[in-house]
């Protein structure tokens, strides 16, 4: 009966109603005969589920993944659920390409009412891996990785990766990655890294050589969450000799141990130009459990998307952050700290711009809020509608934005508020956003900063942001 | 900061824009030479008490003595992280205004810009006498307390060790120690150093001794009445040598063999240290 293909994610039982009502208007007069059938009146079980194409992987996870569709009752749910199993066999990750057939059942013990649904899988190859692009925070990336999909025939997989950063960053990361069965869907993950980063608007680079466990779950469909502890070795180092004395104190090697817990939920229809929906996500590490590092920092990330008309989107985001020290005996280095301001965060300045300076180098403060106001539309006059066209967005904004350094527990509630709302920064502008492949936007912005402070470097004129995350 | 100082600050910002970094720096250290002596000279070197190895200790000391033989006020900043805040990753370095300079060489460079120089009286045979036995206890007397310190077994997990890692959590400490001393080996092993016995240390040391005591030869200092940079650096690592106990301490008898040397130690030390704690 042919093969059930993913883009039918929203479908629903109104949606084929009206599809078939649709097709049947469509062409009434060539195929006379045609008739609306209701696919929730028909009576089926499911006798018989094949598999073809295993050979490694284990036979448990399988079946965890198809058991539900044994329990359709009519012909809608087998399709549904059919469609469901294939989404869960395609996060195994194990799979190259996964096919559905749905046949009636035939032999001896098939029932007149039963049907026999087949999934024709391709296993992963033993060992994969190649040499892509992509594409990071404001540069381009050339990685190169390494795959052993499916090690133990249950999903687990290592993975090796090099990258190389357009802007002299370097990360290497070998990874174990090991999902687990069960309603919440819990996958573990752990890794041995070494990064390696250049921040020339604060004078130093960093090199990053740890290991890093995360435990990913879902308390429901929709809240993801992952706990994780890091055990880094830090080692600070200015750019040049000219860097401002302010950083050169900050330079040695440090230890940092710390717990993250990091919630995310996601309900936009699109990663890059959402039409609807809303993003939140809540950001919590406490570094100082061993080692020489200490604080808390939490952050908040939120998104909202209103559809207006005809292609017209409006887009309102915010963060914010919040840096505590929790003992006198951990430091807290320049990296740790919170930085605002550049083609990704407030536009109309300089990456990492607003805020403290000393001799040209951004020191950061312990805390920030950031907001946006977007209003994506099609290009004008709508050339390659339909398609080329889609990929690009007019692009108006409005982005506000401060930074301080206050302590909650010394401070009270006015002084803070005080030193949130003194002194905003507010840039506006518009520019061209563009897609990139379904993993990144690209912005061009003329950008006119319209409220700033004396120590922030601004950037007004035509600026350019590649990324994943933008304000 | 001086009123000039902003002048640099700010050629310095245009240079920025139309020069590589290298050149930058060169300039900036002969710009900022055009400055007098600052007020708030720093130097900074690592804790003295808990975290100091002998031939860091040895290398800041000769600064210090540098600089008092120069008549140079600066305060000491002790800093836990001095060595990788450092332009050269050693130590010790001043900052002297906006300007950074690391290690006697550099130092001593950087006071000759200002128009400051112990050598003034020297002729060129003199000053490349003078280069020559510098280098000579850098390349020999450094380099065995360098192997004294992380190549001895004993006096490497007796002090070395704890001393280095003080500053350090568990267990970056042991990363940092290994690693440290996996760097101090790979020099010794470039300068043939490695492969010697702690008794071919000791006679390469006493060789060094011997040239040294020869060429002082019962003098007030190495040339003539006035102490010179060679001097601040004998005494920076004589003296360290002397008053270090280590586990292993046949270098002090090494050196307690030439009394001249010790003279002179003891000289510099009641000119220009004790003179200081009297008043």
């Amino acid at each position: 009966m042919g093969v059930i293909h993913a883009k039918v994610l929203d479908e629903t039982a109104t949606n084929i109603k009206r599809f078939s009502k649709q097709t049947g208007i469509a062409e009434p007069l060539e195929k006379p005969d045609i008739r609306e059938v209701d696919l929730e009146n028909i009576q089926v079980t499911v006798d018989k589920i094949n598999v073809d194409g295993l050979t490694r992987t284990k036979d448990d996870i399988i079946e965890d993944c198809i058991k539900d569709l044994f329990q359709a009752q009519h012909f809608q749910e087998v399709l549904l659920k059919a469609h469901k199993a294939r989404i869960k066999l395609e996060e195994l990750g194990c799979f190259k390409n996964i096919g559905v057939y749905i046949d009636v059942s035939k032999g001896p013990k098939a029932r007149s009412d039963g049907l026999e649904v087949t999934f024709d899988v391709k296993e992963q190859r033993r060992v994969t891996g190649g040499v892509t692009t992509h594409i990071g925070n404001n540069e381009g990336v050339l990685l190169v990785g390494l795959r052993l999909p499916n090690l133990f025939g249950r999903g687990e997989k290592i993975q090796l990766e090099y990258s190389h950063g357009s802007k002299k960053t370097s990360n290497f990361n070998c990874s174990f990655i090991k999902p687990f069965r069960g309603k919440y869907r819990p996958t573990l993950t752990a890794a041995i890294l070494q990064n390696q980063s250049e921040w020339p608007n604060s004078g130093y680079k960093q090199q990053e050589r740890g290991i890093l466990f995360d435990l990913g779950f879902y308390s429901n469909s929709l809240f993801k969450h992952n706990l994780q502890w890091e055990g880094i070795v830090r080692n600070l180092s200015t750019l040049t000799r000219t860097t401002s004395f302010d950083v050169r104190e900050q330079s040695g090697v440090s230890l940092k141990s710390s717990f993250k817990h990091l919630l995310s939920i996601d309900l936009r229809d699109d990663h890059i130009f959402p039409n609807t929906g809303s993003f939140v996500q809540l950001t919590s590490e406490l570094a100082g459990i061993g080692g020489d590092v200490g604080f808390l920092k939490n952050e908040v990330s939120v998104q909202d998307n209103y559809y207006l008309f005809d292609g017209h989107v409006l887009q309102a985001s915010f963060i914010a952050g919040y840096l505590s020290s929790i003992s006198n005996t951990r430091k807290i280095s320049i990296a740790d700290r919170c930085y605002l301001g550049g083609p990704l965060s407030v536009r109309g300045f300089e990456t990492r711009g607003v805020g403290p300076h000393s001799d040209g180098d951004a020191l950061g403060t312990n805390s920030y809020w950031a907001a946006g106001l977007h209003l994506f539309t099609p290009l004008p006059f709508r050339p390659g509608r339909g398609g080329f066209g889609e990929l690009f967005r007019t692009h108006f904004f409005l982005n506000a934005g401060n930074v301080g350094n206050f302590n909650l527990v010394k401070m009270n509630k006015s002084d803070i508020i005080q030193v949130l709302i003194s002194n905003v920064r507010i840039s506006y502008g518009v520019g061209v956003a563009l897609k990139l492949g379904n993993i990144a936007r690209l912005e061009v912005n003329y950008c006119f900063p319209y409220k700033f402070d004396k120590g922030d470097q601004t950037h007004p004129g035509i600026q350019f942001g590649i990324g994943v995350q933008f304000l | 900061m001086p009123p000039n100082a902003t002048i640099i600050w700010k050629e310095e910002e245009i240079l920025r824009n139309i020069m590589p970094t290298p050149l930058i720096d060169r300039l900036s250290v002969e710009l900022g030479a055009q400055e007098p002596w600052p007020k708030d000279v720093k130097l900074y070197q690592p804790y003295e008490v808990e975290q100091i190895l002998l031939p860091d200790n040895a290398n800041c000391l000769a600064v210090q003595a540098f600089l008092k033989m120069c008549n140079l006020d600066y305060q000491v900043e002790p800093r836990p992280n001095a060595e990788a805040m450092s332009p050269t990753g050693r130590v010790p370095f001043i900052k002297a205004g906006r300007f950074v300079t690391a290690e006697l060489e550099g130092i001593v460079q950087f006071v000759n810009g200002k128009g400051i120089s112990l050598t003034d009286k020297l002729d060129n045979e003199q000053k490349s006498d003078m280069r020559a036995y510098m280098t000579l206890i850098r390349n020999v007397i450094e380099i065995a307390e360098l192997y004294i310190c992380w190549v001895d077994k004993e006096t490497y997990n007796e002090v070395t060790s704890v001393r280095n890692g003080s500053v350090y959590p568990w267990p970056l400490n042991h990363i940092q120690n290994r690693e440290k001393r996996s760097q101090i080996i790979k020099k010794l092993k470039v300068l043939n150093w490695y492969s010697k016995t702690i008794e071919e240390v000791y006679q390469e040391v006493e060789n060094c001794c011997e040239a040294l005591s020869v060429r002082l030869d019962n003098k007030h200092y190495f040339f003539g009445e006035v102490p010179t940079e060679l001097d601040a650096l004998v005494f920076g690592h004589l003296f360290t040598i002397i008053t270090t106990p280590l586990p292993r301490n046949d270098l002090v008898e090494i050196v307690r063999r030439y009394p001249s040397l010790i003279n002179l130690v003891k000289r510099i030390e009641m000119e220009y240290f004790k003179k200081e704690g009297k008043l």
